[in-house]
């Protein structure tokens, strides 16, 4: 191309405009990722209508994925992180929905095999969610931890953005309350996908 | 040879085009790699995250959308810069710059993998391709400001942990300028190197164009030789020598002048390249106008390395030509005479060894227009002489002819007058009347002096015309002299002489003309006996075996009146004797000695006089014993001289 006048202006309007799509375009990356979902509503104590059993020797952890969603991948990762370095694992439950329209071995994913290989943790197929309808779950990722008598000691995600795995608040929350029994927060923000759509 | 200058300017082009080749070429391979990497990403997100779950719905993801909307956002703009201006500045920065974007967005989807980090290093590495240090600062500058801003907002997503302290933006950076330093010494010996080969490869070009140079000014000088030696009129040659200069010097234009017979004008003789028509303009240049009628005043060479700037006398419309540039022109002398002027107008600065190669030219041109114009007046003076040849050849038959005529009517009566006054006297005898008698015998012995005269010019003349013939025959040589004795005897004794005759041993025979032998020997013979007066004459005959062929030497001396050396330096040219009262006092025609002279000449031989006044003269006749190869009657035209 000539190098004319224009042409330079051109060049220099062009990276600008450039140099600002991509700024607009990370922000918004950054923005998705960052923006935490719906935050369950789980009752203060172990709900007696729930399928799953309390343990009364130690704390209920109960983890309830989507097994599609990638972004849970790094809330399983964490999970694991934490399940490692407790040196009394809880009763671990991961809760896998599965619609009612697909098959049962549509929930059995490689997050299913992961969770599987999970520390004293029992992977249970939750179709059509009742058991994260009780627990009043609505984003893949959440974690809720029940003391031994059935009280409600944590509710929230353990990364700190969607799929990004990590040191976090949730994670580190929750490993103090296993650990020492007591933490800064028993809440964060959950990162993942809904479990639910807008209209079921 | 071209100049240091002319090689720097060259090396310095090829060191601009490889420059250029390697920006044109990278920026190329980075478009592919953005590409690629655009390509790679959108796999990679279909493969890890193709959707998004809502329940049971499912939707694309986002990270599929940013891989192609953000990732093609990154990637084609560079990509396009590449394809449509590449070897530029600001598309290698520009793709600098998307390229460490990638990296930071890849670092970002990896969660800060360490890994990843790795990234930028590659990057970095693939970025040192341009060979331009420069290329690396905005680089650098995107990954501190994205490990910075990144860092202190969103330190996980750069660098894999929640809390992070505030400067490890700087200790990531600073790895950064860490590889920055070893890529920048890389680059900058890298250029190095290609500065010195262009420098290299420019010298070689230089040796080539050189060598080809002088086998182009070989050829030229040759070429101009051939057609200075060619030439047949002067047109032509210069004509040829204009097109060799321009032939062998790869473009340009040359033109010759000559300078006129006014000495004031040079007009164009020959011109060949761009601008070859001679009525075009500086067809007739005047002497100290402009640059060529500087160098015809001046005597010198004019040398331009670029005729537009160190030219002011050329016409600017003329040096602005594009296939004007460089410039020689010379005088063309001879004897420190200017003849002419040869100018080049090259493309190009005219070498050292050009400008000599055209010095040797002009000299040579020179030499071809004065060698022409030397031919021309020779032709001329061909022309006159081949007229004034055949007018003499005119004057020569008319000579003949009046001397034929001469012959024929003059002879006839003065014969007529002899024989009658002879019979005259007869007839006074018989009757007894002796009165007439002493007037008759005048008359008849003017008449036989006259006829003596006659005869001698004929023979001259023939002998001079070419047409006087030798009749060649053996003899024997001592009848001969006998003979000549016999008659010569009585005239030496009439001045109370004393007559010898001696032989040098056995004379032999002779095979040569007699007549003409007997004629010279008796001219001579009768000369002493009518120059010397109670003196002595001698006759000397002896053959001198020395000479090859061997000669017969007749010797005639006398004891006469002699001569001076002024004399001797001219008594056988034609009508001379010794002085202008010998033939008062003696008699004779002036003729005898110098037809002695052309008869002995016309036999092979010589004649050789030695004397002084009053001591009498000695002559001595060279003959060759046998005339070799020469026929009978054969008219010895080429013996003359």
């Amino acid at each position: 191309l000539p190098h004319t006048l224009a042409s330079r202006l051109g060049l220099r309007l062009a990276t600008g405009l450039w140099l600002t799509v991509i700024a607009v375009g990370l922000w918004q990356l950054y923005a998705y990722e960052n923006r935490p979902g719906v935050a369950a509503t789980a009752p203060p104590s172990w709900p007696a209508t729930s399928g799953l059993t309390l343990a009364t020797d130690r704390p209920t952890l109960v983890f309830v994925a989507h097994p599609q969603c990638t972004c849970t991948r790094a809330s399983l990762a964490d999970l694991a992180e934490v399940l490692t370095r407790v040196p009394e694992p809880p009763k671990t439950y991961v809760l896998f929905l599965r619609p009612s329209q697909f098959e049962a071995g549509w929930a059995q994913t490689e997050l299913w095999h992961t969770a599987e290989a999970l520390p004293h943790a029992t992977v249970v197929r939750d179709d059509d969610g009742l058991e994260a309808r009780r627990l009043g779950v609505e984003t893949s990722g959440q974690t809720m931890l029940y003391d031994s008598r059935g009280a409600l000691t944590f509710s929230g995600g353990i990364t700190a953005s969607r799929g990004h795995a990590g040191e976090n608040a949730g994670s580190t929350a929750l490993l103090a309350l296993l650990t020492r029994g007591a933490a800064d927060r028993v809440a964060s923000s959950v990162f993942g996908c809904p479990l639910f759509a807008p209209n079921e | 040879m071209l100049s240091a200058h002319a090689t720097e300017r060259r090396a310095a082009q090829l060191f601009a085009d490889h420059r250029r080749d390697i920006h044109v070429r990278t920026d190329r391979l980075f478009a592919g790699l953005m590409l690629f990497q655009w390509a790679a990403g959108i796999i990679f997100a279909l493969w890890i995250s193709p959707l998004a779950w809502y329940g049971a719905v499912s939707r694309t993801h986002v990270h599929v959308w940013a891989a192609i909307l953000l990732g093609g956002a990154v990637s084609l703009f560079p990509a396009i810069l590449a394809l449509l201006r590449p070897g530029e500045a600001a598309t290698r920065y520009i793709i600098a710059v998307a390229q460490m974007l990638m990296g930071a967005l890849l670092i970002h989807l990896t969660g800060g993998r360490l890994e990843t980090h790795f990234h930028v290093f590659g990057s970095l590495a693939f970025l040192a391709f341009y060979r331009d240090w420069r290329v690396l600062v905005p680089a650098t500058i995107v990954v501190a400001a994205d490990h910075f801003l990144r860092g202190m907002f969103w330190p996980q997503s750069v660098y894999g942990v929640l809390i992070a302290s505030k400067w490890r933006w700087v200790e990531h950076a600073a790895w950064v300028v860490f590889e920055d330093v070893f890529l920048l010494v890389a680059c900058r010996r890298s250029v190095d190197e290609m500065r010195e080969t262009a420098l290299r490869t420019a010298a070689l070009e230089q040796e080539v164009r050189t060598r080809q140079q002088a086998e182009n000014l070989a050829s030229l000088t040759a070429a101009v030789g051939l057609a200075l030696t060619r030439g047949t009129a002067i047109g032509p040659m210069l004509q040829h020598c204009a097109d060799a200069l321009v032939n062998h010097l790869e473009g340009g234009l040359a033109r010759i002048w000559t300078l006129n017979d006014s000495g004031h004008t040079l007009e164009l003789q020959a011109g060949a390249g761009a601008c070859h028509a001679l009525d075009a303009a500086y067809a007739r240049v005047e002497v100290g106008a402009g640059a060529i009628g500087t160098i015809a005043r001046r005597q010198q060479p004019l040398l331009a390395r670029t005729a537009a700037v160190d030219l002011p006398t050329c016409d600017p419309a003329w040096t602005a030509r594009p296939d004007v540039a460089g410039f020689a022109g010379f005088p063309l002398l001879v004897d420190s005479k200017v003849v002419g002027v040869l100018a080049v107008f090259a493309p190009d600065e005219c070498s050292a060894s050009a400008r000599d190669a055209f010095a040797t030219i002009a000299d040579a041109v020179a030499l071809g227009i004065v060698r022409d114009r030397a031919e021309r007046e020779v032709v001329r003076n061909t022309r006159d002489l081949e007229a004034a040849r055949r007018q003499a050849e005119a004057a020569t038959r008319a000579k003949s002819e009046f001397l034929a005529s001469m012959s024929h009517e003059l002879r006839t009566p003065l014969n007529a007058i002899i024989l009658y006054s002879e019979l005259l006297q007869e007839e006074a005898a018989d009757r007894a009347e002796p009165g007439p008698i002493p007037d008759l015998q005048r008359i008849a012995s003017a008449g036989n002096h006259l006829l003596e005269v006659i005869n001698g010019i004929l023979d001259l003349s023939k002998i001079e015309a070419g047409k006087m013939t030798l009749s060649v025959e053996t003899f024997d040589v001592r009848a001969l002299v006998q003979d000549l004795v016999d008659t010569v005897r009585p005239l030496a004794e009439k001045n109370q002489n004393r007559f010898t005759v001696e032989f040098g041993g056995d004379v032999g025979v002779m095979h040569a003309d007699s007549l003409k032998t007997r004629q010279v020997l008796l001219n001579l013979l009768s000369n002493a006996a009518k120059f010397t007066s109670g003196g002595a004459i001698a006759l000397a005959v002896a053959v001198d075996p020395a000479d090859e062929p061997p000669a017969m030497v007749f010797t005639v001396s006398d004891t006469g009146v002699g001569m001076t050396p002024e004399e001797m330096a001219k008594i056988f040219e034609p009508f001379i004797q010794a002085d202008a009262t010998t033939t008062r006092k003696y008699g004779g025609t002036g003729l005898g000695l110098t037809i002695a002279s052309r008869f002995c000449s016309l036999m092979g031989g010589t004649i050789a006089v030695d004397s002084r006044a009053g001591h009498g003269s000695c002559f001595t006749v060279r003959l060759p014993r046998q005339i070799v190869d020469v026929d009978d009657d054969v008219v010895i035209a080429a013996a003359v001289v």
